[in-house]
């Protein structure tokens, strides 16, 4: 009964909405973002549908969706998720499934990294969300700094190794305190709670040869790995880093590097476009991105993020949102995104010579993908950043040891997967 | 107690082109004990000289002495006066009791000291069963007589009081007037009051102290400058209602003189003025009061006045009849007994007493004299 | 009483219905959601699973009293709060009382000093920290030209405390002045003149004069200024997100993220609803000094 109402509601909407044809759709105010803006002019001209962007900052974001995701018919046609919310959602029941759609139309979802589909896009065998941006976090580092010839020889001289972009996660640590000299610092890191810290950690906890979590959803982040990549994250930003990192947030780090004051610094892949912009940074060209090292060559450290898209259960008219979700990820699109400077999702872009010879980092931001770590997803994820990132500022801050704030942690996590059922 | 002096005392607000000379200069010596009046219309000047006594307004120029001592540039606090204020000032946060006993805290009295001089000035004043009382739940007179207690129990030197019978109504403001005197006369401390209504300038003072644009017109003894008057201004302004002053010709004719005005023609007796001849064939301002007119001829030398009845004020006790001089001449007033019968328009003959006729320059508006034969 | 007469009771009428409008306006934006969320407070609604499905009782009370995240959260805001709201009203009443003195360009004054009330208060995070920057801001600069060593605004914990309270400060003083300058400007002049006269001092009028007056504008503007401090998110969350560690974790930011993090409504409901008890209580306690102190 309930289902026939709801269905009936939502033709009424789409009634409504076949006169108008508008598609709506709440988005973050971030580079992607504005790739799209520029695109829509081409899906509006070929489908006669009107999209209206509305931007809002990431801190509004969560606040806007859910009352329009509970609602029985909300103002969002389309919405984009960030991969922490998406056990929240699902659990919720906020999103549609695409898989009769995606059948129906055949659109190929086989192109997506794999990491991105686990991510943003199926959950439990179930595709609700076709990937739309990464921002998988990387290491941003100074190549000007490696090739300078005293560096060189000093470093060979100190560690009586070659001056080189770090191999493993040790030879990286190394580096960083050989840096931190001169008024210079070796790192700058982003110690703002709750999901500066959290994230950033994460990439510490993965290249110390860490887990979040076992098999059965057990935690496992305060294990000997863990509480080593807890100190050195400690000891980095109070040695190697500059005064009051604890506070930062990533736009504030991101300005002590773009300034060329660090030599290093862990963040979302998408600041690596923001080095060569003259008018923000003072490092143009003098600054690269890899994969966060990790114990060994072949080992990646990174912690993987992305945004999804998906159609809400309360959208008004889901179809005509379906059509715009077919452009912006079709092939055509996601490339002239990935040309524009997007982060692209698909292996097809990401191989894609002509995007290869406009940024040749995408290489490497290919091998930093496939070799990333997913952050666990579930119910009770944006909490668990909330919780993780108390924890970890809180061990910064001197008020706990690395020890006791991750056991508080591992034990709030373990509280909170049993609640969501998912402990085995 | 104390005498206050002022040496050419000045206040002049602001500075340069727009500076506003409020006092201009004055001279005047308060005796030890005396009850000097302050009268003047508002804006006189009268208020500012008496807050530069207190010490609430900076002296701008001259000198202002207490018992001898210069005190310009003495704080309120140490010139050891009390004010009492139009608008009684009291703290309305404070219950009665510690209104009066707030200055001689802050001077540092002994409880029990406090004690018994409020007790004995709340006796006096009656206000007993006020003082655990906030100014907010007393009628006006009650806190009109806190105001008064609060200067009283501070037993100051001199006693300034602002106006402070202007707010209350005409009943309550003539039993005030009759306390204040008596309270004057029992404690014997210097006061001077300020006031723009004449009958408590006639009634209180022992001098007045008429001022005028920020200068001192006359000052005196009551009835010294009810008789004598020294200008038109003083003239006008004492007495409801007012001396009748019209313009007319001092004529000599014979030895004796007459006063020619519009309508009228009044001989005076050279003898009775002998001030009064070298001024023949001038022009003159005529001075009359009200009550120097009669039905009846009065005094040594009466002239009788040919008039009509313009209108008429039956106050009871007396009638104001206001008349016409002559067929054209100048509207006066005059005060007769209530037991005469007047209507408007009717002609009628009163009787000027011409021994209290006063004469003014008109150039000057001074007064004047009649010269020393005047003996009355 | 005697009865009403026809008119009357026409006026009464009529009286009625030109206020039923804004009363039923009045219950359904104030009654309705405090009604609302003291209902939800008993049961255990998330915004995941919405509904009155789970009668909690006093559960969701019960949780929140434990919880020891929460209490820090309360007693770092009443720290802050006696912080914030002193100093302001130290601060606050010395301009006011200069302000009050100020006869000429009272209007220049008054315009700078509101300047910084005008500011949204995210704006006014976001433009502390990079002035407080620790490396690229202006502060540690300036500082440094005089040999100071770079002070870390935010990062560390106490330190952190202390800048919330000097940026919130600059943010909301101008409020303090602004009611106590009103309330000062509109004290009589007689009483001073009396006490001068009767030979209080500068100091001396001020306390027992200027103090006692103002009781009534000063209950109301720290009572006003308690509860707003109560309230303060915005800064917080764009300044700090309650760190370092939970140096700065103000019980409102705390609540908010209870409900719309965690998405425990019910739980977060609870914990209004205990801030909305407090801060009653604290009205009408203060209310209650300030009315016998003034009957000493």
């Amino acid at each position: 009964m309930k289902r026939i109402l709801l269905a009936s509601l939502s033709g009424l909407a789409l009634a409504a909405a076949a006169q108008a044809e508008e598609v709506n759709i709440l988005m973050e105010a971030v580079p992607d973002t504005t790739y799209i803006q520029q695109l829509l002019p081409e899906f509006e001209e070929e489908t006669g549908i009107k999209v209206n962007l509305e931007v809002v900052n990431y801190a509004e974001m969560h606040t806007k969706l859910v009352p329009q995701l509970v609602a029985r018919s909300g103002s969002y046609s389309a919405i984009v998720v960030d991969f922490y919310w998406v056990g929240e959602f699902y659990k919720a029941g906020w999103m549609q499934p695409l898989d009769d759609r995606i059948e129906a139309d055949g659109f190929d979802t086989s192109v997506y990294v794999p990491a991105m589909m686990d991510l943003v896009g199926q959950v439990e065998g179930t595709t609700y969300m076709l990937p739309f941006y990464n921002y998988a976090m990387g290491l941003l580092y100074r190549t000007d700094l490696l090739e300078d010839e005293a560096n060189k020889a000093a470093y060979l001289e100190a560690t009586g190794s070659e001056l080189k972009a770090p191999e493993t996660w040790d030879e990286y640590l190394r580096q960083v305190a050989f840096f931190t000299k001169d008024g210079q610092y070796g790192v700058v890191n982003q110690g703002l709670r709750p999901d500066p810290i959290a994230m950033e950690w994460s990439n510490y906890l993965f290249a110390s040869g860490g887990s979040f979590m076992d098999e059965g959803w057990h935690a496992t982040f305060n294990s000997p790995e863990g509480v080593a990549a807890l100190e050195t994250y400690i000891k980095n930003l109070n040695d190697y880093g500059p005064v009051g990192a604890a506070s930062f947030s990533f736009d504030e780090a991101f300005n002590v590097f773009s300034q060329g004051q660090a030599y290093s610094y862990i963040t979302y892949n998408f600041f690596r476009a923001a080095v060569d912009d003259p008018s923000s940074s003072a490092v143009v060209g003098k600054a690269e991105i890899m994969g966060v090292p990790g114990q060994t060559p072949e080992e990646g450290g990174s912690l993987n993020g992305a945004w999804g898209w998906a159609i809400p259960k309360s959208s008004p008219n889901p179809d005509a949102a379906w059509k715009f979700l077919q452009w912006v990820e079709s092939p055509e699109i996601a490339k002239k995104r990935a040309l524009l400077g997007g982060s692209p999702t698909r292996l097809d872009v990401f191989d894609d010579e002509e995007v290869i010879a406009k940024y040749p980092q995408t290489v490497a931001l290919k091998e930093l993908l496939l070799g990333s770590h997913n952050f666990p997803t579930f119910t009770y994820t944006p909490q668990f950043v909330e919780v993780l990132g108390r924890e970890l500022s809180l061990a910064v801050a001197g008020e706990k040891t690395a020890q006791e704030a991750l056991d508080t942690a591992a034990a709030e996590f373990d509280e909170m997967a049993a609640k969501d059922g998912r402990q085995k | 107690m104390a005498s206050i002096e002022l040496n050419s005392v000045s206040r002049i607000y602001g500075s340069g082109a727009s500076a506003v000379h409020a006092v201009k200069g004055i001279d005047l010596k308060i005796e030890d004990g005396e009850f000097m009046i302050f009268l003047g219309p508002s804006g006189c000047g009268k208020s500012t000289t008496l807050r530069m006594i207190a010490g609430l307004e900076p002296v701008s120029g001259g000198d202002l002495l207490i018992d001898g001592a210069r005190v310009n540039d003495v704080d309120p606090a140490e010139r050891d006066l009390a004010i009492v204020f139009q608008n009684y000032a009291l703290y309305p946060h404070m219950t009665v009791r510690a209104n009066m006993a707030f200055g001689l805290k802050l001077r540092g009295l002994p409880r029990s000291e406090i004690d018994t001089r409020i007790a004995d000035v709340a006796r006096v004043l009656s206000v007993e069963p006020l003082l655990n009382r906030r100014p907010a739940q007393l009628s006006g007179g009650q806190r009109q007589r806190v105001a008064l207690g609060r200067a009283l129990v501070r037993e100051p030197r001199a006693f300034l009081l602002d106006e402070p019978l202007s707010n209350l109504d005409a009943k309550l403001r003539s039993v005030m007037r009759t306390e204040l005197v008596k309270l004057h006369r029992k404690l014997g401390t210097t006061m001077v009051h300020v006031t723009h209504d004449q009958v408590e300038a006639m009634t209180m003072g022992t001098r007045i102290c008429i001022m005028r644009g920020g200068e001192i017109v006359q000052v005196g003894r009551p009835q010294e400058v009810y008789r004598n008057p020294a200008d038109t201004f003083v003239a006008g302004f004492l007495a409801t209602p007012p001396m009748n002053l019209f313009p007319g010709r001092l004529e000599a004719r014979g030895d004796s003189l007459v006063l020619v005005a519009e309508g009228a023609e009044i001989p005076v007796p050279a003898a009775t003025a002998p001030g009064w001849g070298g001024h023949a064939g001038r022009e003159v301002i005529i001075g009359l009061r009200p009550e120097h007119l009669a039905e009846a001829p009065e005094g040594p030398a009466p002239a009788a006045l040919q008039l009509s009845v313009e209108t008429v004020e039956a106050l009871g006790p007396e009638t104001i009849l206001n008349l016409r001089l002559g067929r054209n001449g100048p509207e006066i007033a005059a005060r007769l007994p209530a037991d005469g019968d007047w209507e408007a328009g009717q002609p009628v003959t009163l009787h000027a007493d011409t021994a209290r006729l006063h004469l003014f320059d008109p150039a000057t508006t001074r007064s004047i004299p009649r010269g020393a034969a005047h003996a009355l | 009483m005697t009865a009403a007469t026809p008119m009357e009771m026409r006026d009464r009428r009529f009286g009625w219905m030109l206020t039923a409008p804004g009363l039923a306006l009045l219950a359904a934006v104030v009654l309705f959601p405090i009604l609302w969320a003291g209902t939800t407070s008993f049961f255990d609604y998330t915004l995941i699973m919405p509904g009155y499905d789970n009668f909690a009782g006093f559960g969701n009370y019960a949780k929140a009293a434990g919880d020891g995240e929460f209490l820090h959260a309360a007693w770092i805001t009443v720290l802050f709060v006696l912080a914030v709201v002193s100093i302001q009203f130290a601060i606050g009443l010395l301009v006011a009382l200069m302000l009050n003195d100020t006869e000429r360009g009272k209007g220049v004054y008054y315009l700078i000093l509101l300047c910084p009330l005008l500011i949204n208060p995210v704006v006014v995070g976001l433009m502390w920290r990079m002035i407080l920057h620790p490396t690229l801001g202006i502060v540690n600069w300036l500082l440094s030209t005089v040999g100071i060593e770079p002070v870390n605004w935010l990062g560390a914990p106490d330190m952190a405390f202390w800048t919330v309270v000097l940026v919130d400060i600059w943010h909301q003083v101008s409020f303090m002045v602004v009611l106590l300058l009103a309330g000062l400007s509109s004290l009589p002049a007689e009483p001073y003149e009396a006490a001068r006269v009767d030979g209080a001092s500068a100091l001396q009028r001020f306390w027992h004069i200027t103090l006692p007056m103002m009781k009534p504008v000063i209950a109301i503007t720290l009572l006003i200024r308690m509860i707003f401090a109560i309230k303060t998110y915005d800064i917080i969350y764009i300044m700090t997100r309650g760190g370092p560690g939970t140096a700065t974790d103000l019980i409102s930011y705390f609540i908010y993220r209870r409900a719309f993090v965690s998405l425990d409504l019910g739980e977060a409901c609870a914990m209004a609803a205990m801030l909305l008890i407090v801060i009653a209580g604290m009205t009408a306690l203060l209310w209650r000094t300030m009315r016998t102190a003034q009957d000493d």
